[in-house]
């Protein structure tokens, strides 16, 4: 039985088409990316996923139950971690727990015995008997994390999990969902940080204006754009006017500077490497490392998307 | 081996009790929460006592008959206080996608959520009483009749505050207008200041949609053993409306997250 499974799933406000004509499937034990830039329909997916929203048509099911007419049982199995750090502020981190775990109907021997694990396991246990509205932005991440798995979910609903976090909280949420994939727990990511996606997921969602754009592992996403390849060169003195000059080098598509190195985007990585070695020469500029690249998630995600990369950064182009 | 009726039952059963203790949860916590926000010490406490003295003071009856109209007021404002302010503030945060995404049906979550501004008001009501009987020395006829009409005019407020804190705002200030534009109306026309017998006949027709007129007109025959309606008809006036603001307030919160 897959864990999710949507069928032609619409979803209409007004004239505004957020979500059109949607499938797709998710196995039990699978991790899930679903990446779309904003306004692409992934909260709106979220949403009717968790029951929190309708769809206008098309279905919805996890683990079998649907998500309209059998809501309760079809939310029983989940976790969800939204967005947004949905903690109660004026609660403690320990009522905050119990009462996320009462929610979700866990005994109270249970919710008791996981409430100290979860705080354990997040780094929270000392501070359990403080009011949240002292916790740091990390902290709250970690303890909305927690929350979400209180009930020992089978799927979790990830939604930006680690966006603007301190390396701290970063690596022991990253810990413990690897944990989880690890246990087989059905993990369904959203996330604007797509290196994390490209690491943690065994297929990735590309959503864009309310469709699916592209659906695959993300070696294989990768594999159907491998004409986006980039030489990765820095030099012993760089400065912005270099920019300017190496993108006009043979056969460069497209050129961004990444810190101290520059990016070259191509075809034909050889040619390239060729004309940088030789604009070195020219410059008497000593290259200190040159890699080649195959194409990243992010550079399908481009692709597919219609975003355009500027200067490093990336603009839609509508 | 349970027969195929007996696992239904105990299944049926299960889901209830877990509703009702999920219901109790959301109470909980927006009692450690809410009951003490400034908003809600404002609107549920202080405005019911300042509004009562605006009309009190001047008039020749004695203070102790005034009681009744002061806790019928009170149950008023402080049950319809609650939720109003904590749902948009729950919504800002964004807490309150987190009880919509709860595996409970949303009739526990609108009574979860009533459950609070009930007790609140109870609480609250019983300090008018209490000066009452203390320092008044108002006698009361029928103390049962008293509670019974409290908890039903309590329980049936809180459910009017869930009904109107269904307005999909993250403001509480626009929620409270529109309650305003409601509760306000209601102190008037419903015999709390102005006997139903005293007022003109359009009057006393529309009084007959308002809670209140049952609620106060319970309290008043608790108090003096005297009422327009019977006490009976209070209450199954005060259910309907219960049930009218419950399944109301459950069809907007499922309409308003579409």
């Amino acid at each position: 039985m897959n864990a999710i499974e949507v069928s032609h799933l619409s979803k209409r406000f007004g004239a505004l088409t957020a979500l059109d004509d949607i499938s797709f499937s998710v196995s039990e034990g699978e991790t899930f990316g679903f990446l779309g830039p904003n306004g692409a329909g992934k909260t709106t997916t979220i949403r009717i996923l968790t029951g929190i929203s309708y769809p206008t048509s098309g279905t919805a099911t996890i683990f079998g139950h649907d998500i309209g007419r059998d809501t309760i049982a079809a939310r029983q199995s989940m976790g969800i971690v939204s967005e947004t750090s949905n903690v109660y502020d004026d609660l403690t981190a320990w009522q905050n727990m119990i009462f996320s775990a009462e929610l979700y109907h866990v005994g109270r021997y249970e919710r008791e015995k996981k409430a100290t694990e979860l705080l354990t396991t997040f780094d929270l246990y000392e501070r359990r008997n403080d009011k949240v509205h002292g916790f740091s932005k990390g902290m709250k991440r970690r303890l909305t994390i927690a929350m979400g798995l209180v009930n020992s979910p089978r799927l979790l609903f990830l939604d930006e999990p680690t966006s603007g976090l301190d390396v701290q909280s970063n690596l022991i949420i990253r810990d413990v969902i690897t944990g989880l994939i690890h246990e087989g727990v059905t993990v369904f990511l959203t996330t604007h940080n797509i290196e994390e996606a490209n690491l943690m997921c065994d297929r990735v969602a590309i959503v864009n204006r309310g469709i699916i754009a592209a659906i695959d592992a993300p070696e294989r996403l990768k594999n159907t754009i491998q004409s986006v390849q980039s030489v990765v060169v820095s030099f012993d003195h760089s400065s912005a006017q270099q920019l300017d000059e190496i993108h006009h080098l043979s056969m460069v598509n497209d050129a961004i500077k990444e810190g101290d190195k520059f990016r070259l985007y191509t075809e034909d990585p050889a040619t390239v490497i060729e004309s940088v070695m030789a604009y070195a020469h020219t410059r008497n500029l000593r290259v200190t490392s040159i890699s080649t690249l195959g194409p990243s998630l992010e550079d399908v995600f481009i692709r597919l998307t219609g975003l355009q990369r500027t200067g490093g950064a990336i603009h839609a182009i509508d | 081996m349970p027969s195929t009726e007996e696992g239904k039952a105990g299944a049926w059963f299960a889901r209830f009790s877990h509703e009702i203790s999920a219901a109790w949860a959301i109470s909980r916590k927006d009692m450690i929460t809410y009951y003490i926000k400034p908003n809600i010490i404002v609107m549920g406490i202080l405005f019911p006592f300042f509004m009562f003295l605006a009309f009190a003071i001047g008039k020749n009856a004695p203070p102790g008959t005034l009681i009744p109209g002061l806790i019928a007021i009170t149950l008023l404002f402080s049950a319809s206080s609650i939720e109003p302010v904590s749902i948009p503030i729950e919504r800002r945060v964004k807490t309150f996608d987190r009880l919509l995404s709860a595996p409970i049906s949303l009739h526990s979550l609108v009574f979860g959520e009533s459950i609070s501004g009930f007790l609140y008001s109870l609480g609250i009501a019983c300090f008018p009483l209490i000066v009452g009987i203390i320092l008044f020395a108002t006698p009361i006829e029928h103390a049962p009749v008293l509670v019974i009409a409290m908890a039903l005019t309590a329980f049936c407020f809180a459910t009017l505050g869930t009904l109107f804190a269904a307005y999909p705002t993250e403001n509480v200030g626009e929620v409270m207008s529109i309650l305003n534009t409601v509760r306000l109306p209601l102190i008037f026309i419903s015999g709390v200041f102005i006997p139903l017998s005293a007022m003109p006949q359009i009057g006393q027709e529309i009084a007959l949609f308002s809670p209140l007129t049952y609620g106060n007109d319970m309290i008043v025959y608790a108090y003096t053993g005297t009422s327009l309606f019977s006490p009976l008809l209070d209450i199954l006036a005060l259910v309907i409306f219960i049930l009218i603001f419950q399944f109301a307030a459950n069809r907007l919160y499922k309409k308003f997250n579409e």
